[in-house]
C-alpha cells in the first residue's frame, strides 16, 4: 500500500515544491490550502503524515492546526499521525520552536526554502518512526 | 510575531489631558519621597540652627514636631511604597503624599509668621510638583486652594481666630499681618504666581507626554511594518528557491550544464537576498527589544547559549565544523532579555560558523567570574579572520571586512551592528581578536543581575 502524505499550505508554489520529490520517492500526495480544508482532509485522506507550513493566511494558522490535532484532548487516531512542520522563522524569530507537547505539538521542522533532499530524508525518519 | 514586549502602562487620553503613565507616577511618587527626606531634615536643621545660632525666636517646638511628623509619614510612605504596586495604589500614594504635605506645609506656614513668614514660597514647589503628577484642571484646584489656604490663615490670624505666631526678627511692624494692604499684596502676587507656574508646570508635562505618547506610537507604527514587510519579502523568496532546488537536484527532470549553472547562480543571488532580509528582521527585533521602555529581566545566559548551539549545531555539521562548548558549572543570571540575549549569541555563533571553511573549529566557553561580578562568553574559530585595518569598523552598520567577498559567504555586515546595539542596552562589553588566516576570537562579558540591581 501507497503511504500518503498530506500536505496543508495556503503557498501553492511551495505545495509544488514539496510534491515533485515526494512523488518521485513513490508517496501518494495530497494537498490543502486552508486550515478547515487541512482538518476535513485529515480524516477523508487519512494520511500516514502530514506536512504543515507554520504561517498560512493567518500568523498562527499553523500553531492552532497543530493544536487541534495533537494538542489536549485531540482525536487518538489524529495524534498518532506524526507532524513536519515548514518554517521559515526558525532562525530568526525568539519563539520556541522545538516540538513540545503543550506548546507546540509537532514531531520535527524543516526550514523554508525547502532542500528536497532533507525533506525526503526528515519525512523517511518520522515514517520510520511511527 | 511580535517579538517586543508590550511596555506595561499605556496613558489614556481625555479631553482634560494626558494622564501620567504608571512609570512616571511611580516614579515621580519616588523623586517626592527622596525631596522629603531632606525636606524634613531640612525643617529640623534649619529650625535648630535659627534657633541656637541665629539666636532668632522662633516656635522651636511647633517646627521640630512638623520636622518629625514630616520624616515620620515619609517613611512610612517609603514601605509602603516597596516593592511591586499597581497603577491605583501609585495614584493614592500620590494624592496621600500631596494631602500630607499640604497640611505639614500649612503649618509651617502657620508656625512662621502666617502672611508673614518668608516660607510661603515654599508652597510654590508644591504646586509645581502637583503640576508634573496631576491632571491640568487638578493642579489648577490646587493652585486655588493653596491661594485659599493663604487667604485663611491671614484672615483668621488677622482677626484672631488663630494665634498669630510673631518672629520678632522677621517684623519691621509688629502689626504686619493686621495690615489689609499688605494681607492683599501678599495674597495677590501669591496667587498669580503660583496661578502662572502650575499653569506652566502642566502644560509643559502634557507637552511631554503627548511627544512621548506620539513617539510610541511612531515606534510602534515601524516595527509593524517592518514585520509585515519582512514576512511579504520572504514567502516568495522562499517558495522560489524551493522551486530552484527541485531543479537543480534533479526532480524536474534534466537540464544542460549551461542552465545548471545559471540556475547555481540565480540560487546564489537569491541567497543573498535570503540574507539580507533575516538580517533586517533581526535588526528590527534587536531595535523593538532594546527600545527604552522594555524593561530589563533577569535572564539566565546557559539556557539561551545552549538553545543557541542545539540551533547551530546543523549548520556547523553541515560544513563539517567541529563545534565545541565549555561551561562552567555555575548558572549566571543577567539583566537583559532572552530574545536579545539570543540574537546576540546567535550571531557570533553564525559568525564564527561562516567565515570558518570546511573542516575547522569554533569553541564556545562560558565562565561564571564571580570576582568580577560578570559572565564571560568567548566564541574563537579557526576561520579566515580579519584584517587589523578593518577591526575598528567592524561594528559599523553594512561594513563587512574585505577578504569576507573573496569567500563565496553571503553575509550583510548588519550582525556585529546588532550585537553592539544590544550590549549597549544590556550594559556588555565586547571585543575581538583576530589574525587573518589564522582565526578570530570574541570575547563578550556581562554584568551579574545581582551586580546591576
Amino acid at each position: 500500500m501507497t503511504i500518503k502524505i498530506l500536505i496543508i499550505d495556503d503557498d501553492p508554489d511551495l505545495v509544488l515544491a514539496a510534491r515533485m520529490p515526494l512523488e518521485q520517492a513513490g508517496y501518494q500526495v495530497f494537498s490543502a490550502g486552508t486550515q478547515d480544508e487541512g482538518l476535513a482532509a485529515v480524516d477523508t485522506v487519512r494520511p500516514d503524515l502530514i506536512i504543515l507550513d507554520v504561517m498560512m493566511d493567518t500568523h498562527t494558522a499553523g500553531f492552532q492546526l497543530a493544536q487541534k490535532l495533537h494538542g489536549a484532548g485531540a482525536d487518538p487516531a489524529h495524534k498518532a499521525i506524526p507532524i513536519l512542520m515548514v518554517t521559515a522563522v526558525h532562525q530568526t524569530t525568539p519563539l520556541r520552536f522545538t516540538p513540545d507537547e503543550d506548546y507546540l505539538p509537532v514531531d520535527a521542522f524543516i526550514e523554508k526554502p525547502i532542500d528536497p533532499r532533507t525533506l525526503l530524508a526528515q519525512v523517511s525518519t518520522l515514517l520510520r518512526q511511527s | 510575531m511580535s517579538t517586543a514586549t508590550q511596555s506595561p502602562t499605556v496613558s489614556s487620553t481625555s479631553e482634560r489631558g494626558l494622564r501620567p503613565t504608571h512609570d512616571e507616577l511611580r516614579q515621580n511618587v519616588q523623586l517626592l519621597i527622596q525631596l522629603r527626606w531632606a525636606a524634613g531634615f531640612g525643617i529640623l536643621s534649619i529650625t535648630a540652627f535659627a534657633r541656637y545660632v541665629l539666636d532668632i525666636r522662633l516656635q522651636t517646638t511647633a517646627l521640630l514636631l512638623i520636622g518629625l511628623a514630616v520624616l515620620v509619614y515619609n517613611f512610612l510612605l517609603s514601605i509602603t511604597f516597596r516593592g511591586d504596586t499597581t497603577a491605583r495604589q501609585v495614584e493614592r500614594a500620590a494624592w496621600v503624599q500631596i494631602i500630607l504635605d499640604w497640611i505639614a506645609m500649612t503649618a509651617l506656614v502657620h508656625f512662621t509668621g502666617g502672611i508673614t513668614s518668608p516660607a510661603l514660597i515654599y508652597f510654590m514647589i508644591h504646586a509645581a510638583l502637583a503640576g508634573t503628577v496631576l491632571l491640568p484642571w487638578q493642579a489648577r484646584s490646587l493652585a486655588l486652594l493653596a491661594t485659599a489656604i493663604v487667604i485663611g490663615i491671614a484672615l483668621s490670624e488677622r482677626e484672631g481666630i488663630l494665634p498669630h505666631v510673631a518672629i520678632p526678627e522677621f517684623e519691621m511692624s509688629s502689626a504686619l499681618y493686621q495690615n489689609g494692604t499688605y494681607i492683599t499684596g501678599v495674597v495677590f502676587f501669591f496667587g498669580t504666581a503660583i496661578f502662572t507656574l502650575s499653569e506652566l508646570v502642566t502644560r509643559i508635562a502634557q507637552r511631554l507626554r503627548q511627544r512621548e505618547e506620539r513617539i510610541r506610537e511612531l515606534y510602534e507604527a515601524r516595527s509593524t511594518f517592518l514585520r509585515v514587510a519582512t514576512h511579504e519579502l520572504r514567502s516568495p523568496l522562499g517558495a522560489g528557491l524551493s522551486l530552484m532546488h527541485n531543479i537543480q537536484q534533479g526532480y524536474a527532470g534534466e537540464f544542460t550544464p549551461q542552465q545548471g549553472e545559471i540556475l547555481d547562480r540565480v540560487t546564489r543571488r537569491l541567497e543573498g537576498l535570503r540574507t539580507l532580509i533575516d538580517d533586517l528582521l533581526t535588526l528590527a527585533a534587536s531595535q523593538e527589544v532594546t527600545a527604552a521602555h522594555v524593561p530589563l529581566e533577569p535572564v539566565g545566559v546557559c539556557a539561551v547559549l545552549d538553545q543557541i548551539i542545539e540551533r547551530e549545531t546543523p549548520n556547523a555539521a553541515g560544513k563539517n565544523i567541529q563545534l565545541t562548548c565549555e561551561k562552567s558549572t555555575e548558572a549566571g543570571v543577567v539583566m537583559a532579555g532572552d530574545v536579545g540575549l539570543a540574537i546576540i549569541l546567535g550571531n557570533l555563533l553564525n559568525n564564527a560558523i561562516k567565515y570558518t571553511p570546511e573542516g575547522g573549529k569554533v569553541s564556545v566557553k562560558y565562565r561564571l567570574n564571580r570576582a568580577a561580578q560578570r559572565v564571560e562568553i568567548s566564541v574563537s574559530d579557526t576561520g579566515i579572520g580579519i584584517p587589523a585595518d578593518d577591526l575598528p569598523r567592524l561594528f559599523d552598520e553594512f561594513f563587512r571586512a574585505r577578504n569576507t567577498k573573496t569567500l563565496q559567504v553571503t553575509g550583510t555586515g548588519i550582525g556585529l551592528a546588532t550585537v553592539r546595539t544590544l550590549l549597549d542596552r544590556y550594559n556588555g562589553h565586547i571585543t575581538i581578536e583576530s589574525e587573518e588566516g589564522k582565526g578570530t576570537t570574541v570575547h563578550v562579558t556581562l554584568p551579574l543581575a545581582s551586580a546591576t540591581l
